[in-house]
């Protein structure tokens, strides 16, 4: 439960953060590419019907002059225009109904014309304005004396308009037949404006097709439903180009050209081409997308790692300085960044007032002790200043052999308290001048235990509890409170042990006066190895130069 | 050229005289023709490109008053029409004159004064005929038996044509540049008057002829000019 609530990894944190940022961007990026692209594609659209528009006006212009030229090469035909003239000579002058013969051969001129010209239809219309004479394979929309009213177009030199015979809408090239510059009749090459013809232009324009006359769709290559939106929406005011909706669907839309009352409008679908273009854009804003996330997660993992890694190894050295309790280690200034530089200096230093406050504190408990076994020891005039003196041998003994300095700190504060736990021992016992009894002795031998259990009560003073406790041990297993043997013993408990017994030896007692320092290292010797550990005593001997060069090595050895 | 159209003329009003001498019963009938132009609309561009002329058309085209005729309408002739010859030139690819008046039983001559062939035809009613190709110099002439409009063609030239009117009767003159024209030797009587054109058609007068007299009309037709300009 409470591993559910720890905070997540730096590692993750970073991956989110990253995330969360990509994404955003890429979000920005979709909204801003979508936009963009649907913009240029309208413009694109816009524009390619107008490029479409300018091409299709300058084709159709010259493809309507080249109708009308080949029309009108076919057209000068001195028989045509002779049957016509001498038809509508004698029709006038006689009041007769026309020759049929005339007809008949104005009709075999006219199919002539209509096999050669691409065209629905070659109507001959007369000085009356009423046809007179039609072929090709609509000819049957152009029935004979029928009136005709041609919607010009307004363009200067234009030569074409749109004429209506009953429900067909044509498209007409106008070609005069001329005698003696006069002009005699009309031949009309008429093209119907019909779904046929807004599929041709369709295909050619590449463009949807709409042709609009009087306010009505004429033909389309739109769908029906979206011919009668454009027919309302955009037919009437005749405009030259912009977007409508049709159907659900946007369309930019211009006018192409202009016949008489009737429109040409291209329609260019917008959703059509830029779904095209969205496509192309999301498959490369995917691309990108990929690209950068992976990029972004190989940043943000080497980011963590570089944020991480500093992080952990100083919060190793912490733990494994937690594990030691060892308030003197500094962590290692790892130089990756200026702020765990600043933290690890800022920590070794909190340490190091730790340590000293540590120190301070030891340093008067220390001297609380020192106190208390000053005043132990003063409580017998023979036993006045023993701890002290203990300790600085004790101490002697152990740079002789050469122990750590740690060691050392332990062995010398070990030394001040080892009979520490006298306090617990009664006066007269402790204080009787003469032999004791066995009961006396015994109530003498408790001081160990209990100054191990006096020690117990202050956790830094754990590492002096052994010498305290076991001060007493002999090699030989004689000792007390345990009886422990040999190397049983710990070693700074033998050094104090040697060191407690020599300060007694040189110390003048109520039953007995002091002893010369070499007699009692001599006494040392002859109890080393049952009392004493030897190399313990050799050392003290050894760190006692004057007491060495007293009992010489000629007294010793034989021992 | 213009010599010519006098001399064509003359030639009818000498034909009239000479018809009026042997009636004493007859009268004569002048007046003046006016031309009044009818302005269509907008007329259509001729042509898609601009029109790339062979040869010298710019033919020196008679003015508009002599392509019309005045004459008396179903006139009765007892008497021996007069054969006549009249010339009509093909020159600057146009029929000059444009129109011809002649009586039943005349000639026409088709002299070809262009440096290239030129042909005769026609469809009319009238006279359906057809005279062939033939080069600068040579001539081909036609007599027309049949009263009626004979409309006349160039085979090569599509845009060429002239109009030949034969009559029964004496009685028809082409007005003088200033329109005037003179019907003599006609006899006394109640007639319709006429002053044709090719495009209009016919515009009637009533006349009265009183012998030894001269009834004055005046004639008004509207001819449709193209452009505009009349």
């Amino acid at each position: 439960m409470s591993d559910a609530r720890r905070p997540p990894r730096l590692l993750m944190k970073t991956l989110m953060v990253t995330f969360v940022t990509v994404a955003l961007l890429l979000a920005v990026v979709f909204v801003v590419v979508t936009v963009s692209v649907r913009n240029q594609v309208r413009q694109t659209v816009a524009s390619n019907l107008e490029s479409t528009q300018r091409l299709f006006a300058a084709v159709e212009t010259r493809r309507q002059r080249e109708l009308r030229a080949q029309a009108e090469t076919l057209a000068d035909n001195a028989t045509l225009k002779a049957a016509l003239d001498t038809y509508q000579t004698e029709t006038r002058a006689d009041h007769a109904t026309g020759r049929a013969d005339l007809l008949a051969t104005i009709d075999q001129v006219l199919e002539k014309v209509a096999a050669r010209v691409d065209s629905d239809a070659i109507v001959l219309v007369d000085s009356r304005q009423a046809t007179l004479a039609a072929a090709g394979r609509m000819a049957d929309r152009w029935p004979r004396s029928r009136p005709v009213s041609l919607v010009a177009s307004k363009a200067p030199d234009s030569f074409d308009g749109v004429a209506r015979m009953g429900d067909s809408v044509f498209r007409v090239v106008t070609v005069p037949l001329l005698l003696d510059d006069a002009t005699i009749g009309t031949l009309y090459v008429a093209t119907s404006l019909n779904q046929e013809y807004a599929q041709e232009l369709d295909r050619l324009a590449g463009n949807r097709i709409a042709i609009v006359g009087d306010g009505l769709v004429l033909a389309t290559t739109l769908t029906p439903r979206a011919s009668r939106q454009f027919e309302s929406a955009v037919a009437v005011e005749h405009q030259v180009d912009g977007t409508v909706a049709l159907d659900g669907e946007s369309y930019a839309f211009r006018r192409l050209v202009t016949v008489g009352d009737t429109v040409f409008y291209a329609l260019g679908s917008i959703d059509e081409s830029s779904q095209a273009a969205m496509r192309d854009a999301m498959r490369n804003l995917a691309f990108v997308g990929v690209f950068g996330i992976g990029l972004a997660a190989i940043g943000s993992l080497w980011l963590a790692r570089l944020l991480s890694e500093p992080i952990g190894a100083l919060s190793n050295s912490l733990a494994a300085m937690a594990a030691s309790q060892n308030v003197s280690a500094r962590l290692p200034v790892t130089g990756s960044s200026r702020e765990l530089d600043t933290l690890t200096e800022t920590f070794n230093a909190l340490m190091a007032s730790v340590g000293e406050a540590q120190a301070q504190t030891q340093s008067a408990y220390t001297g609380a002790i020192r106190a208390l076994a000053s005043a132990l020891d003063a409580r017998d005039p023979y036993t006045a200043g023993h701890s002290d003196r203990v300790s600085v041998l004790s101490v002697a003994i152990c740079r002789q052999l050469n122990l750590p300095p740690a060691d050392v700190e332990v062995v010398r504060l070990g030394a001040l308290l080892h009979d520490i736990g006298k306090i617990g021992i009664p006066d007269d016992v402790l204080r009787k001048p003469g032999a004791l009894t066995a009961g006396e002795f015994d109530i003498i031998k408790q001081h160990p235990v209990i100054g191990a259990r006096m020690l117990r009560s202050v956790a830094f003073l754990a590492p002096h509890i052994p010498i305290v406790e076991l001060h007493h041990e002999r090699p030989d297993g004689q000792g007390y409170p345990r009886g422990l043997r040999g190397d049983e013993i710990p070693l700074d408990a033998r050094i104090v042990h040697v060191a407690d017994a020599y300060d007694a030896m040189t110390s003048a007692r109520a039953y007995r006066s002091a002893r010369l320092p070499a007699e009692a290292i001599r006494e040392l010797w002859r109890c080393a190895g049952t009392h004493f550990h030897a190399d313990i005593v050799a050392a003290l001997a050894n760190s006692l130069p004057g007491v060495v060069s007293d009992a010489t090595h000629a007294e010793l050895e034989p021992v | 050229m213009r010599r010519g159209l006098l001399y064509v003329s003359a030639l009818g009003l000498s034909v009239a005289a000479l018809g009026a001498g042997q009636l004493p019963e007859t009268g004569r009938v002048i007046g003046r023709v006016r031309l009044t132009s009818k302005v269509p609309g907008k007329p259509l561009p001729s042509t898609a490109y601009p029109r790339r002329t062979v040869g010298d058309h710019d033919a020196p085209s008679l003015p508009e008053i002599r392509n019309v005729v005045v004459y008396i309408k179903d006139a009765m002739y007892r008497g021996a029409l007069p054969a006549m010859r009249a010339d009509l030139r093909q020159e600057h690819e146009t029929f000059i004159p444009h129109t011809v008046a002649i009586t039943r039983g005349s000639s026409v001559d088709f002299p070809n004064g262009d440096p290239f062939f030129h042909n005769v035809f026609s469809l009319s009613r009238a006279a359906n005929f057809n005279l062939g190709r033939y080069e600068r110099g040579q001539s081909r002439a036609r007599e027309f038996t049949k009263a009626g409009t004979i409309k006349v063609y160039c085979d090569i030239h599509s845009h060429m044509s002239a109009t030949i009117l034969v009559f029964d009767h004496p009685y028809f003159t082409i007005p003088e540049l200033d329109g005037s024209f003179e019907l003599p030797a006609v006899p006394a009587g109640q007639y319709t008057i006429v002053g044709w054109h090719e495009r209009v058609g016919e515009r009637l007068e009533r006349v009265r002829v009183e012998a030894g007299k001269a009834a004055s009309i005046e004639l008004t037709v509207p001819v449709p000019v193209d452009g505009g300009a009349p």
